[in-house]
């Protein structure tokens, strides 16, 4: 039976196919870095719109402590140990080591995205028995969500629909900026309109292009990451396995989606 | 598990967008260009890394020498206090900074140079406000318009509108590509002492202050440190007002502070209560200017009846005789 040739095989036909190919061949070290970036662009969306909430707590926190802290003469003296003005970068503090921490647990696994080959063109009869004889490859999507379904832990579920969010967040921001950047470059150069218009068309264009080409990326890859981490345990120890870190990173993932993620402003 | 493509321009552009955006617009990205600047022995336009949430917190916050005259004999209108708030970022800005203002004044018949005379300079930057006002009806779009330009602010609003909600400083700030890191920190610097020119004053003008503002030895500690606030000498149980619209971040008690209240008025701007007697108010609560919000006393670590005011602009205190325009009571009518 004919096999169909692989598209990476197909002669060059352009100028573009030939840059295409060339940069092709550097996407081990894009790749990750692109996703990398992404996600650090996403959790810093989510974690602005956060830093007001967490001032609140911390000056709630500190309220109590002070309060408690106040009743004994011994530790009178550890109420100025956050005054009222330091408060407030105590709080943004920790506004930026939340977002430093997402980075680690969502971005960081990007580093070890690897992409292989496609599966070489076979025959048709060759591919029925390759499935029969292997079920699944181990991790594909079906797979992946097989076992999310099948063992549901906290990391297999949290992290992915996190980073899911925080991508969505991201390639706002990226579209946002895009936006900007064309409309102020190119309006001395090409009028308002032209310049509004192309701004927009390409606002919307990188927002699709970053979720369509990077977005989905960053969220197979959590996936991959989390259900290694808890394949690699036992299964009463994988639902304990990350959940600190599933914690930190599932109110981020929310504020991303409700507060960051204005998808429908690039239509208006 | 991810097929191998041949789509390297596209997935390379995009990167590179993802790229450029984490350089440029997170913490983390920061972080990096601080490093490289570091290692290389060059400059960096990065902003202090707790700018990134609020556009000031981390930055210097220009601190006025003196009031104008004017001011000093009656209460300014928030036109006046836009204008000197501006004018006064306006002098703490690098050149580089300061060129939109600079050109936009230019643009509507005002001498650039004008805008930064400590005489002739918030008189300069009202008509450059007035001039503004038609096309950017709020003070965060004008004062965007001031020290961004006409044409981003005129975008960042659209953009704010399509993506609906509150008209603030810092989503306006946003909307802004790289390259407006200096003029969003100018426009937030500006609200920030306008709003606090605006502030009444919580107990009457009259009320005598027993420490200022400043390093002083402690009367309880008998060491030396920052007085971070005035102490005004008012009897137990006088009547202590909001100094301006706000939420009340904060109302507790410790041993330290008594009684204390805070609240947030927004911009960057925030007052502290201490030592009172009760507390009117709950945290959370949205109080209005003018209105009580505690009776003071002598509670925590105080020698005697007193109110312990504080200021705070950027989460740094600053003196609130600084911002003391002329004489009046907190519901903004002038005490004669």
């Amino acid at each position: 039976m004919p096999s169909r040739p692989a598209s990476s095989e197909a002669p060059s036909s352009s100028f573009l196919t030939d840059v295409s190919r060339f940069l092709g061949a550097f996407r081990w070290a894009f790749m990750p870095l692109g996703l990398l970036a992404l996600v650090a662009v996403g959790v810093h969306a989510a974690a602005d719109t956060l830093d007001d909430r967490l001032l609140t707590a911390v000056d709630r926190l500190d309220s109590a402590f002070d309060g408690f802290v106040g009743q004994y003469p011994a530790t009178a003296s550890l109420v100025d140990w956050v005054s009222l003005e330091t408060r407030t970068r105590l709080a943004r503090a920790l506004t930026l080591a939340w977002e430093l921490a997402a980075d680690l647990l969502l971005a960081l696994p990007a580093l070890g995205y690897r992409e292989v080959a496609a599966p070489a063109p076979t025959e048709a009869w060759r591919a029925v028995t390759a499935l029969s004889s292997e079920p699944s490859a181990p991790s594909s999507w079906k797979a992946l969500l097989q076992r999310c379904l099948r063992r549901p832990t906290p990391m297999r579920w949290v992290r992915p629909l996190a980073t899911a969010g925080v991508v969505l967040a991201g390639a706002c921001t990226v579209a946002r900026l895009v936006q900007g950047t064309v409309y102020l470059s190119w309006r001395p150069l090409f009028g308002d309109t032209v310049a509004d218009l192309s701004a927009r068309g390409l606002a919307v264009a990188a927002l699709c292009g970053v979720s369509v080409s990077l977005g989905w990326r960053a969220v197979l890859r959590n996936l991959q990451h989390a259900d290694a981490a808890c394949a690699a345990v036992g299964p009463r120890r994988a639902w304990t396995r990350g959940l600190l870190g599933c914690v930190l990173v599932a109110p981020l993932g929310l504020a991303a989606v409700w507060d960051a993620a204005p998808v429908l402003s690039f239509l208006r | 598990m991810f097929a191998r493509r041949a789509r390297g321009l596209l997935d390379f552009t995009f990167a590179l967008l993802c790229v450029w955006c984490a350089y440029h617009h997170t913490p983390a990205g920061a972080l990096v260009r601080r490093t490289g600047a570091w290692a290389f022995h060059t400059r960096t336009t990065a902003r202090p890394l707790l700018a990134y949430y609020d556009g000031v917190s981390g930055t210097a916050m220009p601190t006025p020498n003196a009031l104008p005259a004017s001011m000093l004999t009656r209460v300014p209108t928030s036109v006046e206090a836009l204008a000197w708030g501006t004018h006064s970022a306006l002098k703490g800005l690098d050149p580089k900074a300061r060129e939109p203002a600079l050109a936009l004044a230019r643009e509507v018949g005002i001498a650039p140079e004008t805008l930064l005379d400590a005489g002739r300079g918030p008189a300069a930057t009202r008509r450059l406000l007035d001039a503004l006002a038609a096309d950017f009806p709020s003070e965060e779009a004008r004062v965007t318009a001031v020290f961004a330009g006409r044409v981003p602010a005129r975008f960042a609003l659209e953009r704010v509108g399509a993506e609906g909600g509150g008209l603030t400083l810092e989503r306006l700030a946003r909307q802004l590509p790289p390259g407006f890191e200096g003029s969003s920190v100018g426009a937030a610097q500006a609200l920030a002492l306008s709003t606090a020119l605006m502030l009444g004053w919580p107990v009457a003008e009259s009320a005598p202050v027993t420490s200022p503002f400043g390093y002083r030895t402690h009367p309880t500690l008998r060491t030396r440190r920052m007085h971070t606030g005035v102490d005004l000498s008012v009897r137990t149980g006088t009547q202590v007002s909001a100094v301006a619209a706000g939420v009340v971040r904060r109302a507790s008690e410790d041993s330290v502070n008594g009684r204390v209240l805070v609240l947030d008025h927004g911009r960057g701007v925030t007052t502290a209560y201490c030592h009172n007697s009760e507390l009117l108010v709950k945290a959370g609560t949205r109080v209005e200017k003018g209105q009580a919000i505690a009776l003071s006393g002598s509670t925590g670590r105080s020698t005697g009846p007193h109110l312990h005011y504080q200021l705070e602009l950027a989460a740094r205190p600053v003196d609130p005789f600084g911002f003391r325009t002329a004489l009046r009571v907190a519901d903004g009518a002038t005490e004669l």
